[in-house]
């Protein structure tokens, strides 16, 4: 075939029009896919605790006062702190993670680092899961001891609640308290669910490739 | 020792990157394209190196995992439409050295090879690269007689389009 025989005697030729990469370049191009997974995983953890502080700052004033009033004031800061502790190694955690993958040098290794991250993610979100249900557990234990005191207190603060005795408040507040926490507890593992799982999911796919190429 | 082992892929990978870009141009349209291809082509080489003993070139199983690697992308970005940017066509050649139905040949030609379907395709490119039988049929995998008539079919698949 004429045309056929014309192209491929052109063909040779093309290669001064090609692109030329260097050694660095090359070397560069072999280490970004995992990295950026990881390097995401980073991104969003930091925008995550930037979100939860940001969501401290602007708890209602209300709110803050009936915590202190309710004589939680010190706990509740201990537990930011030492939550803000844990975020915060977290944090370390993700970045080391990130570093290590951006210079892994072999495959093995690779998928070593592979499984720390995931590791790594899984626990955080245990972490915050559990850390928000025993948090929300206690408040609502400690609600509950004290309801006299509670319902005192909301008297004071709002209005509304002059039409309740003590006996339906109680009712009404731990079950409202108990569906939020369920609800909220259940939008917290849907969203690490959504974001995380993803790339999880990145990640472990990415990790099986590595495992099972055969050419 | 690992580090060596990267070293040498990166080495002769630098040498022989015209096999990788050659199929990244013939299997994408844009630049884009182009680097992304690359780039998932290095990642898939340097993933398999660790199996590549050395028993056959190094530029005889690149073109084999390359081509695999272009062919599965291919395959997964189907559903696309592809657009076939005539003018696009980057197969540049000196004007004043070819009359303009040379150039006109050359530019529909490369414009059929193009539109192949992944597997003939890969089986032009290794052609066209002045592998005999023998050796394309050892890198795709198929038998030589095989490409023997893959060959010819896709001859007469491009007669076709040139001359309607």
């Amino acid at each position: 075939m004429e045309e056929l025989e014309l192209l491929k005697s052109k063909w040779q030729e093309e290669n001064q029009n090609l692109p030329k990469l260097t050694y660095d370049d090359i070397y560069r191009l072999l280490h970004k896919k995992s990295a950026s997974i990881v390097r995401w995983i980073f991104i969003i953890s930091i925008i995550e605790l930037i979100f939860w502080i940001l969501c401290g700052l602007l708890t209602p004033e209300s709110n803050v006062e009936l915590f202190h009033q309710m004589g939680l004031k010190k706990t509740i800061s201990i537990t930011y702190v030492f939550h803000y502790i844990i975020i915060g190694v977290f944090l370390v955690l993700f970045y080391l993670n990130h570093k290590n993958i951006k210079t892994t040098a072999t495959v093995k290794t690779l998928m070593q680092n592979i499984i720390k991250t995931r590791k790594t993610v899984t626990n955080f979100v245990i972490y915050n899961l559990v850390s928000t249900a025993l948090m929300l557990l206690f408040l609502n234990f400690y609600f509950f001891s004290n309801k006299e005191q509670l319902f005192n207190l909301l008297l004071t603060l709002d209005d509304s609640y002059q039409n309740l005795n003590l006996e339906s408040f109680t009712t009404v507040f731990f079950i409202t308290q108990f569906v939020v926490a369920i609800v909220s507890l259940v939008l917290i593992g849907l969203f690490y669910r959504v974001i995380y799982g993803i790339l999880l999911k990145k990640l472990k796919n990415n990790y099986k490739e590595l495992e099972k190429i055969e050419f | 020792m690992n580090k060596d082992l990267e070293h040498s892929f990166v080495t002769q990978l630098e040498q022989n990157q015209n096999i990788v870009h050659k199929i990244c141009r013939l299997y994408t349209n844009h630049s884009d394209g182009h680097n992304d291809l690359f780039q998932e082509i290095t990642i898939q080489l340097w993933r398999a190196y660790p199996k590549f003993r050395g028993d056959s070139k190094f530029s005889t199983w690149m073109y084999r995992v390359a081509l695999n690697t272009a062919i599965t992308l291919y395959r997964k970005s189907k559903r696309r439409v592809i657009t076939q940017d005539f003018e696009g066509v980057s197969f540049k050649i000196k004007a004043q050295e070819y009359d303009d139905t040379t150039e006109q040949q050359l530019k529909l030609m490369y414009a059929a090879v193009k539109d192949l379907n992944d597997i003939d395709k890969a089986l032009v490119f290794l052609y066209l690269e002045d592998k005999n039988y023998k050796e394309i049929a050892a890198t795709l995998g198929i038998s030589e007689v095989n490409a023997r008539v893959k060959m010819n079919r896709i001859k007469g698949k491009l007669r076709k389009v040139l001359n309607p």
